[in-house]
């Protein structure tokens, strides 16, 4: 396993750029953080299915078939095509959940009158299109389907945090400061079998 | 549904046991046909023999009091998924009838013994604590003193040594000998771990007033149930098998991460009850979700993927490994950890595990412990988040101290002694890991259930398919009256086939596999089912049900939530509980 000190500023101005190469079998290691959730850098005030196809470059399919229960700030969402990411907005994947509750969260589910008040309301505001961060969360299945994918693309620490995740993987302490106080970690797995 | 017929003994299940606890000379036992009864399993055969059997008005514990124990319809054969186990009676937590099922071996080696039931009635005088052994050679009721005050795991032990490992056990640990109101029946696992249990609404505290202590099945020299049309069988279990397998719910997500996959989803949705339903979210979820469950379980040697009986391919079970890695619990259920965990302000799974095995071993349900400690913390006897204190409280209930008996008494009876008025319950059953603000919908189904407050009342049972009450349109408010009454009939037609629970999704989602299902049935017993049957099962139970409750005193007002659900919101959504007192009392108007 190694890092690098990347200047990827372009990327995200301000950001130093942390670049991990680590074996497939610590990409476990990572899922209590993606689990609680992550800051990725995206352009906002897309829609939701812009943010996962275009930006995050998760095949349509997959989208449709496989990420059955979205949350756009605790709020079940239906229609991808009409619920807008927002800067800091906090977006959820998940698979299809057991459960009654599992069945009435589920995206356009039969049960979703269920959930009456608290789904999110689709259609409200424009999109537009511009830079800011969105936390995202992945819940189980999602965590090592689409972990790999997330940490390629990059995402927004602490410089605290990632000194902690650099300890708990046994790599060296970066040792670098920012101005911000946050890195851009990318973290790219050898010999990962691709999914998609 | 319920299917007649000539049968032929042996190992057809065309029989049932009656076990008088109370007759003069000591308990006797008569095996009799089907009678009325013939055709039915699961909750169908426990609840309309209760409904016809037992007094309305019967003191629960008493000598009228019944404790039926039925097999579903499909179990002991060669079919999936069919080990469920119904325990049915009137219950002295709730007052109403009660159907209480889990899984483990116990139905299915009852099941090929040829019992559709076996039935507990009257109560003997004195003090002598008994134990049944079931075989092919009959039934014998034994005196055992030696096992008084035993808790399941020891009890169990005790009881290999004599019966050996391949045989189920049917077990109550000391709060069912003690007759707490929130006793379970426990039923030993394929490695005979008595971890499955009967949990909701006390029945153990009935198997206990009837002074039995454990039931012991040995079917050896017994074979499956062999169904009418024997490859008709064989390729609609095929089919429905494959329907489980490549379903992601009940091929992948359930295996890998079990029912506390749902924490994390519940606490995203703000409808995860936290500090005794004070708020909809939980800071340390994470902590205690399916996903961080696994990982741990396998890390320390244990497994995160286990069938609590043989037979079952979802596997959403496993075992718990403690930090040296020895054996402390199997894996618990979100229920159970949101009960011990988040409702208390305890986020550490090792003490969760650890009270998952005090409640198995002490025979009490976990869903009712958890509620009532977090109410014991709400009334300030410990504080919200003392894991030493709650692991005290449990230890409490084991010693039978008069703390540990109004705790094992469950959530109503403790919030009234002590004082508090946040008591999460419907007809005195504890409320479960979602929270009614949040998700309306299933507070419609704890409300107006025939069983308490249960959250497995109306699964999401197929009734997409089953058009049960017609078409829906699940957008529209007033759908989700019609989708609780929907959900509620299927779940109890459901419950009465011996199926677990958790096909739901596949069958609701895979028309193909829900045909299978009713293929499975119909070639069993040589008919041919439709959905159309099925739901007039469902009513059937249900109506038998609540005529019962109606004759033990219920009416529509105690089909509602407690009034902090209506009057509190919670966050994240600061919603309260808005369906009105009229619409729930048309969920069973058909
Ligand atoms: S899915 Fe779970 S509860 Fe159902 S039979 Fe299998 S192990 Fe038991």
């Amino acid at each position: 396993m190694q890092h690098t000190i990347l200047d990827q500023s372009d990327v995200v101005p301000g950001l130093e750029a942390v670049a991990l190469h680590l074996d497939s079998d610590q990409l476990s290691s990572f899922f209590p953080l993606l689990q609680k959730g992550v800051t990725v850098p995206a352009m906002v005030g897309c829609t939701l299915r812009s943010l996962l196809s275009d930006q995050l470059a998760i095949p349509g399919d997959y989208v449709t078939e496989r990420i059955t229960t979205i949350f756009l700030d605790n709020r079940p969402v239906d229609d991808l095509d009409r619920t807008i990411v927002r800067d800091r907005s906090r977006v959820t994947l998940s698979a299809a959940m057991p459960g009654l509750v599992g069945a009435t969260v589920r995206r356009g589910g039969f049960y979703a009158a269920l959930r009456q008040g608290i789904s999110h309301v689709a259609g409200s505001g424009a999109a537009s299109g511009e830079s800011g961060m969105v936390r995202l969360k992945l819940f189980n299945l999602m965590l090592a389907e689409l972990g790999p994918l997330i940490l390629a693309r990059g995402l927004i620490l602490e410089q605290g945090e990632l000194e902690l995740l650099l300890k708990s993987l046994s790599c060296k302490p970066v040792g670098t400061s920012t101005n911000t106080g946050q890195v851009l970690l990318t973290v790219l797995f050898s010999e990962l079998e691709d999914i998609f | 549904m319920p299917v007649t017929g000539q049968r032929e003994r042996g190992t057809r299940m065309d029989k049932i046991a009656r076990i008088d606890m109370g007759a003069a000379g000591g308990p006797k036992v008569t095996v009799g046909d089907l009678g009325e009864y013939a055709g039915l399993g699961g909750r169908a055969m426990t609840s309309l023999m209760v409904a016809a059997e037992v007094h309305p008005l019967a003191h629960a514990l008493g000598a009228e009091n019944k404790l039926v124990i039925s097999p579903g319809m499909l179990s002991g054969t060669t079919g999936s998924m069919t080990g469920r186990l119904s325990v049915g009676c009137k219950s002295p937590l709730t007052g109403t009838i009660k159907e209480s099922n889990a899984g483990g071996q116990a139905a299915q080696v009852l099941a090929r013994l040829g019992y559709a039931a076996v039935v507990l009635e009257g109560k003997p005088e004195g003090d002598d604590l008994y134990k049944i052994l079931i075989n092919k050679d009959g039934i014998q009721v034994i005196v055992d003193n030696s096992l008084k005050l035993m808790d399941n795991y020891p009890l169990v032990e005790k009881l290999r040594g004599e019966y050996g490992d391949k045989v189920a056990y049917m077990t109550i640990g000391s709060a069912g000998e003690r007759k707490l109101l929130a006793a379970s029946i426990a039923c030993t696992d394929p490695e005979l771990r008595p971890t499955r249990h009967c949990g909701r609404g006390g029945v153990g505290a009935v198997m206990g007033a009837k002074r039995v202590k454990a039931i012991i099945i040995d079917d050896a020299g017994m074979k499956m149930r062999p169904p009418k049309e024997p490859e008709k069988y064989r390729d609609a279990n095929r089919k429905f098998v494959e329907g489980l397998r490549k379903h992601p719910v009940t091929g992948e997500g359930l295996p890998a991460y079990g029912t506390n996959i749902l924490t994390n989803v519940l606490n995203e949705a703000g409808g995860y009850p936290s500090y005794n339903f004070k708020g909809g979210q939980f800071a340390g979820s994470n902590n205690l979700s399916g996903e961080t469950q696994a990982a741990l379980e396998i890390e320390r040697g244990g497994t995160a993927t286990h069938g609590c009986h043989r037979g079952c391919v979802i596997q959403c079970s496993g075992v718990y490994n403690d930090k040296d890695g020895h054996y402390l619990t199997k894996q618990p259920e979100y229920e159970t950890v949101w009960a011990h965990g988040g409702h208390c302000g305890i986020d550490d799974l090792d003490t969760v595990a650890h009270l998952d095995f005090l409640d198995d071993n002490i025979g009490v349900d976990t869903i009712e412990i958890g509620v009532t400690i977090g109410i014991a913390m709400d009334a300030g006897i410990i504080e919200f988040g003392d894991k030493e204190g709650a692991i005290r409280l449990v230890e409490e209930i084991q010693k039978g101290t008069p703390l540990g008996r109004v705790l094992g008494s469950g959530a109503a009876i403790t919030g009234k002694v002590f004082g508090v008025e946040r008591v999460p319950v419907v007809k005195d059953q504890a409320l479960s890991a979602y929270d009614p603000r949040a998700i309306q919908g299933i507070g419609v189904t704890y409300a107006t259930s025939t069983q308490g407050a249960d959250h497995t009342a109306g699964y999401a049972i197929a009734t997409n398919i089953l058009k049960v009450g017609g078409d829906v349109d699940p957008l529209k408010t007033e759908g989700q009256i019609e989708l609780s009454r929907n959900l509620q009939i299927a779940t109890a037609a459901i419950d009465s086939t011996g199926m677990c629970l958790f096909i739901a999704f596949a069958i609701m989602d895979q028309p193909e596999t829900f045909q299978a299902l009713l293929d499975m049935l119909g070639s069993f017993h040589g008919i041919t089912m439709t959905g159309d049957d099925v739901v007039a099962l469902g009513k059937k139970v249900l109506s038998a049900e609540r005529d019962f409750n109606t004759r033990a005193g219920f009416t529509k007002h105690h089909d509602r939530l407690p009034r902090f659900f209506y009057n509190e919101p919670i966050a994240p959504h600061n919603q309260t509980f808005m369906m009105k007192d009229e619409e729930l009392d048309e969920v069973f108007n058909w």
